[in-house]
C-alpha cells in the first residue's frame, strides 16, 4: 500500500513537470533555444494564483487570469528577448535567457517582497479518502486533473487543428512550411502564449501544494525541466511528458530509498547522467 | 505572369547566380539546365522567397514580390516542390496536404483536398499513414499534391527525377503536362535535362551561376550535344 501511495505522489509531482516542461520543448523545438526563463513564468504564476485568489477569493478565476496574463506575457518575452537575437548562435539567446531568469528573482523579489507569500485561507485542503485508506488532498487531485484536462487538450489540439498541424510542420521544416503558406511567427506567437500558459497553471498548482510562493520558487524547476527534455529527446512532446512522469515517479521512490544518500532534487541529474550514459539522445529519440 | 529582372544572390562572399532574367506567362514550361552547383536551385528559392536577391526583382501579375516572405508568396499562387521533397514526415498524408494549402480558407480546404486525391488516389489510399512511410514515388506524388494544394499559378519543382524509378518519372511528367493544361506556369529543374528539355518550352543553362544560353528549349546547345554524343 506505501508503494501505491509513493507512486501516486510521483504522478502528482510527475504531473507539474509536465506542465511545465511542455512549453520549453516546444519552444525548443521550433527555434532551437533553451529558453531557461520559462521558469520566470512559472513563478509569475504563482504569484497571480496566489495574490488573485486573494483578492477575489476565487482559485478558478485565479487559474484562468493567470494562465492567460502569463501567456502574453511570454509572447512578449518572445517579442522582446528572443525575436531581435534569432540570427545569432542559440548559445546567445540561453545567455539572455539565463540572464533574464536571474533577473526575474530580483524583479520578484522588489515587487513581492523577500518572503513568501501564502493563502489567506488555502484552498481545497479537504482530505479525500481516494482509494481503500489512501487520503489525498483536493488540491493533490487537481492537480492530477488539471494536468490530464490541459494535455489532453493540447494533444486535441495539435491533432485535429490546423493550428496545431501546421506548428507540427513548422517543428520539422519551418521553410517548408512557409512555402505552403505557414506564418511562422504566428505559431511561434501561438506556441508562446500555449506553454507559458501551461507554466502558469504548474505555478498555481505549486503555490497551492506548498501554500506559498517564493522569488526563488522557480530556480529548481528550471534546471529540472532542462533536464526532462534532454531525457526526452529535445523538442519531443511525447517524450518531455514521458520524461516528467518518470522523474516524478523516480523522485518519489528515490527519496523514500536513497533519501539518505542524495538529495531529492538531484536525483533528476543522476539519473539523467545515468540515461544519457546509456542513450545519448534521450530515451524516446529514435536512432 | 511572372517576370524575373536581373536577380544576382549571393552566398557570404560567394555570388551563387549571375544577372539570371527572363519571363514566364501561364502554361508556359521552363527548365533549367547545368551542372550541380550551376545557381539552378538557388534560382528556384529566390522566386520561391527562401533566398533575397541582392540585385534586380521578381515581379508577378505586375506585382514586385521581391521582398515578401516565403508564405506570402505562397498566397499569391506560388508552389514549391522543393529538391528532396521535404515532406513532413511524422505528419499524416492528409497532414501534409492540409499543411501545403494552409494559406487558403478552410472552406475550401475539402473541394481542395478531393481535386489532389482525383490527381493522386493512391494519396487517397494512403491519407492516414505517415508521409515517411511512403515510397520514393508515393512521396514525390505528395509534394506535388501540397503545392497543388494552394491552387498555385507558379509552380516551382526542383530535381523532379532524382532516385525516382522511369515509371514514377512518366507519371511526374504526366501531372506536370495536367498543370500546363491548367494554364499553371512551371520552372522546372530536372538533373536528366533531356527529359527536361524535351518537355518545357522554354530553358535557361546556368553555369557556375552565370547564364550559359536561353532561348527556346528545343534549341537549347545541351539538347544537341546529348543528341551528337
Amino acid at each position: 500500500m506505501l508503494a501505491i501511495e509513493i507512486l501516486i505522489q510521483g504522478l502528482i509531482q510527475g504531473s507539474i513537470y509536465a506542465l511545465i516542461a511542455l512549453g520549453l520543448t516546444l519552444v525548443y523545438g521550433l527555434l532551437r533555444i533553451l529558453h531557461v526563463a520559462h521558469a520566470s513564468l512559472f513563478t509569475l504564476g504563482g504569484y497571480l494564483g496566489v495574490l488573485i485568489t486573494n483578492a477575489t477569493g476565487s482559485l478558478f478565476l485565479a487559474l484562468l487570469l493567470a494562465m492567460i496574463i502569463v501567456g502574453f506575457v511570454g509572447m512578449a518575452s518572445y517579442r522582446i528577448l528572443y525575436y531581435p537575437i534569432l540570427s545569432r548562435p542559440p548559445l546567445i539567446a540561453l545567455i539572455a535567457s539565463i540572464g533574464i531568469f536571474i533577473a526575474s528573482e530580483e524583479v520578484f523579489r522588489i515587487i513581492f517582497g523577500p518572503f513568501s507569500i501564502s493563502y489567506i485561507s488555502p484552498p481545497l485542503q479537504n482530505q479525500i479518502d481516494v482509494f481503500s485508506g489512501i487520503m489525498l488532498s483536493e488540491a493533490r487531485i487537481m492537480v492530477v486533473l488539471l494536468a490530464f484536462i490541459l494535455l489532453l487538450g493540447m494533444n486535441w489540439l495539435a491533432r485535429q487543428t490546423r493550428l496545431g498541424i501546421a506548428t507540427r510542420a513548422s517543428v520539422v521544416d519551418p521553410d517548408m512550411a512557409m512555402s505552403s503558406g505557414v506564418n511562422v511567427e504566428t505559431i511561434r506567437y501561438s506556441i508562446f502564449f500555449i506553454g507559458s500558459a501551461f507554466a502558469a497553471a504548474a505555478g498555481v498548482m505549486v503555490s497551492l501544494l506548498n501554500n506559498l510562493v517564493e522569488p526563488t520558487m522557480g530556480a529548481v524547476p528550471s534546471y529540472k525541466a532542462l533536464a526532462i527534455i534532454v531525457l526526452g529527446g529535445l523538442g519531443s512532446v511525447r517524450g518531455a511528458l514521458i520524461a516528467s512522469l518518470m522523474l516524478g515517479v523516480i523522485e518519489s521512490f528515490g527519496t523514500i530509498y536513497f533519501g539518505n544518500l542524495l538529495d531529492r532534487d538531484s536525483l533528476a541529474f543522476a539519473f539523467l547522467i545515468l540515461v544519457l550514459m546509456i542513450r545519448p539522445k534521450g530515451i524516446f529519440t529514435k536512432g | 505572369m511572372l517576370d524575373v529582372n536581373n536577380i544576382t544572390c549571393r552566398y557570404g562572399p560567394v555570388t551563387a547566380l549571375h544577372d539570371a532574367d527572363f519571363t514566364l506567362e501561364g502554361g508556359e514550361v521552363l527548365a533549367l539546365v547545368g551542372t550541380n552547383g550551376a545557381g539552378k536551385s538557388t534560382l528556384v528559392m529566390s522566386i520561391a522567397g527562401h533566398i533575397i536577391p541582392e540585385h534586380g526583382n521578381i515581379v508577378l501579375d505586375g506585382e514586385d514580390i521581391t521582398n515578401i516572405p516565403p508564405y506570402q508568396r505562397a498566397s499569391r499562387g506560388i508552389g514549391l516542390v522543393p529538391e528532396g521533397r521535404r515532406l513532413f514526415p511524422d505528419l499524416t498524408v492528409k497532414e501534409n496536404l492540409i499543411t501545403g494549402g494552409y494559406v487558403l480558407p478552410r472552406t475550401s480546404e475539402s473541394q481542395r483536398l478531393e481535386h489532389v486525391f482525383e490527381i493522386f488516389p493512391r494519396l487517397y489510399e494512403r491519407a492516414n499513414q505517415l508521409a515517411g512511410s511512403l515510397s520514393g514515388g508515393e512521396q514525390q506524388m505528395l509534394a506535388f499534391g501540397r503545392a497543388i494544394m494552394l491552387r498555385p499559378r507558379v509552380m516551382l519543382i526542383d530535381e523532379i527525377s532524382l532516385g525516382l524509378m522511369p515509371s514514377v518519372i512518366i507519371e511526374c511528367y504526366a501531372v506536370l503536362e495536367n498543370l500546363r493544361s491548367q494554364n499553371i506556369a512551371v520552372i522546372l529543374v530536372d538533373q536528366n535535362s533531356d527529359a527536361a528539355l524535351a518537355f518545357a518550352d522554354k530553358a535557361i543553362w546556368l553555369e557556375t551561376g552565370y547564364v550559359k544560353w536561353q532561348g527556346k528549349a528545343k534549341h537549347c546547345p545541351l539538347l544537341k550535344e546529348s543528341i551528337v554524343s
